[in-house]
């Protein structure tokens, strides 16, 4: 169990101990099989090392976002202006949609995918107006054909009036995350170990030494 | 841990194994474990009963041994006109749903309320008992509970479900069994999904509507509309019975099978149901032969088809 | 069979048990493929059958599923742990025994499990439908014995060494075992609402995970060596694979739930988890592939090569669509669709199967030290078996993405139905060829043990392939 630890990434056992192993590797065969001691090609390392990047960026709640409340509240805001309250309804929502737009409304990707018509904003003026009311977290709300209702986001641990409730919200960092780091992290670390305390790649078994 | 160190390798096994089962079976579990019913919640387990799948008071999964869902207009013990209220019936025997059983899955203020205001300790599988869901304010929210109207109203099984007609009775613990044994489960999911399909198929559940729950047969493969919320967009009881009998006679284009075995052998006037006729007459009219179709049988009120129905218009 | 249920362990010819899981897999193959065509055929034609309870989609549809990975799929492991674990030890199986009898349960087991889930006897639980008791006859009559064997195999092996696919069997044997135990606890304590539909979704993705993915891919890493003459390309690579997929495919279940109201950070975790399943996916790969150097030319020749190498093909679009399709980036817009019912038949029809084909046909051929019957028939086997599962994984892919744009924009259901029509007509031909080249399989191994050319000791079943 001797380490060995001048040069890691080369071999982390002592040379005696290296040795033993070499002579079990070539001494050995395994009904009738044989393994080699190759290296993980580079370009499979870049492969995995893409993946564990990917993994992350993939996740992020990106797309397939329902329409929520806060998306519209400038649209809502803008019904009541005086230069929309006369124009007929189309005209009157390509307004609304683009004066936001050009205002670069934080919500203009959103805004795009979820279009609405003027009949559908005077359905849920009211409601919205409500929750803004009662001080209400509007992105927490979803549109559902004509209603706001709450989003059933089981999110991260926030303290709202001194009470500590889940957002319903997808977050974009939660502990999930922080696990997998730490995991990825371990499993890294411990397979890097396990492999380094092997015989180093520049070793190649002879196979035909003993059989 | 070297070339072939076998005892090492064996911790690390048990050591990466382990860590996972703990991330993934306990953490989820004190999260989970920790949310409160909701009012739908408890609508869903005192419908359902007990167990939905198989289980020792219903080994053959024949919908025996389930609550009744009754709306009562009468007090039962007094006779007075009361609003409409949706009870569940248990009569002696039948085994109450998890949430009775084991009330700390309920979660905190629910648990508690029904122990104190709904006074279900009181209650006993071997005598049978009627409860409702009732709710609470408190501190600015609404706590639901379940309230054991035996002890607290005095409305015993028996005679509460003596002064219901038979419209008002629901066999919705029975329909379920039915749901999960005939496997429309396969096919029809009990989930609207999170992010998608909320404007057609209705408002996703919440975490807390299934507490007590089992099993949740949300399905996984949906080959047809979801059912969640089915009792809301259609609640014709007409178009059900012809939908599961034969469902290409409201909607030719439908693959559900045929789910006319359900019907038993006797209609609700008691005449027995020729199958094979009705078979012939169907035919001739899918081939355009006949301009009607030949009509189809109401069920008699203890078939497995009137309790699949009842159940599926109870999904709202 | 029978007889050597109660003869004396040495008496028993070494073998036995291996041969007796080989043929059982092969039968409930055809048996679990047969049903799964009749249930294609009701969804291509809704009226093909009715009026019959027994005969219903709702009552078959979960026989199907249980029937190939209970029946074909974990017992063509057993057929090849069987051979494979004491030859990889140049010793016996411990018990051969034991062997004879954990076949024999498992037949009787699962056929009467079968039949309970087929007259509706279930706990409606997706994947872990068998009501309770059989769960446990599964853990203590088919799992433990089986595990049992091979632990103890591996114990008293003769070499120093344990090859890599003696590690994957090892602990695939002990993890299944755990997954049972824990995924059917909902039904043991009767545990309810979202822990249940977790722990559904937990033991669904374990018992891919942790049984068919990694024993599957341990077959592989004995049969190419075996059959190519080559040494496994990297031992190194071995661990990355092995520690992989106890590390990262054990942990991403919740992902299956990726449109309920779990905690979010729990499906944070299973997604980035679940993308790493490419890890072992590529270790996998890339060490096998560069196993096959110098030997190409025998994917074409030989048949257990070209059936492995084909599931191997088949493990990278397997895992880039497992990977990625549970992101919620993807998610969202495959869920609940054909497309994952086209997926799961890549993992077990395509990858797992191929694999396992191979594992049978090779064991049989130097177990009964008999050629095979008809090489002609075998790669009609393979051709049917492929092209009846590409058929089938196509249309059904191209359903799903039907099904998933109907979603997004929520088009009323019928629609979608009448649009997927041609592509359940062809699912159904698809799996009705991959069920008639399984009958024409049986009949070529039963020919192979009746009346293949004997097998001089000393040569391997392959190097005699085409010689009369």
């Amino acid at each position: 169990m001797a380490w060995k630890l001048d040069n890691p990434l080369h071999t982390m056992t002592s040379e005696d101990q290296n040795q033993k192993a070499v002579e079990l590797w070539e001494a050995e065969s395994l009904g009738g099989i044989t393994e080699d001691n190759n290296r993980l090609p580079q370009p499979v390392l870049g492969l995995l090392v893409l993946t564990i990047i990917t993994a992350f960026l993939i996740t992020f709640p990106l797309w397939g976002q329902r329409p929520h409340a806060a998306m519209y509240e400038e649209y809502i805001q803008l019904m009541d202006s005086p230069e929309v309250k006369d124009l007929p309804d189309d005209k009157a929502m390509q307004f609304i949609v683009d004066k936001v737009k050009a205002s670069n409304s934080k919500w203009s990707a959103l805004q795009e995918r979820h279009p609405l018509e003027m009949d559908d904003l005077r359905m849920i003026k009211d409601q919205v107006v409500e929750l803004q009311k009662q001080g209400a977290r509007l992105d927490e709300y979803t549109i559902v054909g004509n209603k706001v209702v709450i989003a059933n986001f089981e999110g991260n641990f926030i303290d709202d009036k001194g009470t500590t409730r889940r957002e319903r919200v997808q977050p974009w960092w939660d502990k999930g995350y922080t696990i997998d780091i730490v995991f990825i992290l371990v499993f890294c670390v411990a397979v890097m170990i396990a492999v380094k305390r092997l015989p180093p790649f520049t070793f190649k078994p002879d196979h035909g030494k003993h059989h | 841990m070297a070339f072939r160190e076998y005892k090492i390798g064996a911790r690390m096994f048990g050591l990466a194994f382990g860590t996972s089962m703990f991330i993934t079976l306990y953490m989820p579990a004190v999260d989970i474990s920790n949310v409160s019913v909701t009012a739908t919640g408890l609508h869903r387990q005192l419908s359902f009963g007990r167990m939905g799948g198989f289980g020792y008071e219903d080994m053959l999964l024949q919908g025996i041994n389930k609550p009744v869902s009754v709306v009562i207009k009468t007090d039962p013990q007094s006779g007075a006109a009361i609003e409409p209220t949706r009870a569940y019936v248990y009569e002696a025997g039948v085994p109450f749903p998890n949430g009775l059983r084991h009330p700390r899955i309920l979660g905190k203020g629910p648990e508690a309320l029904s122990m104190s205001k709904g006074r279900i300790s009181e209650s006993s599988e071997s005598n049978g008992a009627v409860f409702i869901v009732r709710e609470v304010e408190q501190n600015g929210e609404m706590v639901p509970y379940i309230e054991n109207a035996t002890a607290v109203r005095g409305w015993a099984p028996s005679a509460t479900l003596a002064k219901v007609s038979e419209a008002d009775r629901y066999h919705v613990g029975k329909g379920k069994i039915m749901f999960v044994r005939e496997g429309c489960w396969w096919c029809h999911t009990l989930l609207p999904e999170e992010t998608q399909d909320w404007q057609y198929f209705g408002a996703p559940p919440m975490l807390g509507d299934f507490n007590g729950e089992n099993p949740t047969a949300f399905g996984s493969d949906r080959k047809a509309p979801d059912l969640t919320h089915v009792g809301s967009r259609n609640s014709s009881r007409e178009w059900m019975t012809l939908h599961f009998f034969n469902p290409r006679l409201v909607q030719p284009h439908s693959i559900m099978p045929r789910y006319d075995y359900l019907w038993g052998d006797v209609d609700a006037n008691g005449n027995k149901i020729n199958f094979k006729d009705w078979y012939a007459s169907y035919d001739e009219y899918s081939a355009g032969k006949r301009v009607y179709p030949p009509e189809v049988p109401e069920p008699s009120k203890d078939s497995e088809a009137r309790a699949l129905i009842d159940f599926v218009l109870n999904l709202k | 069979m029978f007889k050597y249920l109660f003869a004396k362990n040495e008496d028993i010819p070494a073998g036995a048990a291996a041969v007796f899981f080989g043929f059982s897999a092969i039968v409930w193959f055809i048996v679990g493929t047969g049903l799964g065509s009749f249930n294609a055929a009701k969804l291509a034609f809704p009226d093909f059958i009715y009026g019959v309870e027994m005969l219903a989609f709702g009552h078959m549809r979960q026989v199907h599923v249980l029937a190939v990975i209970l029946g074909w799929i974990s017992m063509a492991f057993a057929m090849a742990m069987m051979y494979i674990t004491p030859a990889l030890g140049n010793t016996k199986l411990w018990s051969e025994k034991l062997g004879v009898w954990n076949c024999f349960l498992w037949n009787v087991g699962l056929a009467l499990g079968l039949f309970l889930l087929w007259m509706g006897v279930t706990s409606g639980r997706e994947y872990s439908d068998l009501p309770w008791f059989i769960d446990l006859v599964v853990i203590f009559g088919v799992l433990f014995p089986l595990g049992l064997n091979v632990w103890m195999t591996i114990k008293t092996r003769r070499t120093q060494g344990i090859y890599t696919t003696n590690w994957f069997f090892g602990a695939a044997t002990f993890m299944v075992m755990i997954v049972f135990l824990v995924g059917n606890s909902p039904e043991f304590f009767s545990l309810t609402g979202l822990t249940e539909a977790y722990l559904t979704w937990w033991f669904a993705h374990n018992v891919l995970g942790l049984w068919i993915t990694p024993v599957a891919a341990a077959i592989s890493y004995y049969i190419v060596p075996k059959v190519t003459g080559n040494p496994l390309y990297s031992h190194r690579i071995g661990h990355l694979h092995f520690w992989s997929v106890v590390v990262f495919y054990s942990t991403p279940a919740a992902h299956h739930l990726m449109s309920a109201p779990l905690p979010e950070w729990l499906k944070s975790f299973a997604s980035v988890e679940g993308v790493l399943i490419l890890v072992p996916a590529i270790a996998f790969v890339s060490n096998l592939l560069l196993t096959m150097t110098g030997k190409w030319k025998m994917f074409v020749e030989n048949v257990e090569i070209k059936f492995t190498i084909s599931g191997v093909l088949m493990a990278i679009p397997l895992n880039m669509q497992g990977g990625f399709q549970q992101t919620r980036a993807i998610n969202w817009y495959i869920h609940g669709t054909g497309w994952i019912v086209a997926h799961a038949h890549l993992a077990l029809l395509g990858f797992s199967t191929f694999l396992e084909a191979a594992a049978v046909y090779y064991g049989l051929q130097t177990l009964l030290r008999r050629k095979l019957y008809s090489l002609a028939l075998a790669n009609f086997h393979f051709w049917m078996l492929l092209i009846g599962f590409t058929t089938y994984w196509i249309s059904m892919t191209i359903a799903g993405l039907i099904q998933g744009a109907g979603k997004i924009y929520e088009v009323p259901y019928i629609d979608v139905v009448i649009a997927e029509h041609p592509y359940m007509i062809a699912r159904w031909v698809g799996g009705t060829m991959v069920f008639l080249g399984n009958c024409v399989w049986l009949f070529n191994m039963w020919k192979t043990a009746r009346a293949g050319t004997v097998i001089p000791a000393g040569r391997l079943p392959h190097e005699l392939a085409y010689e009369r």
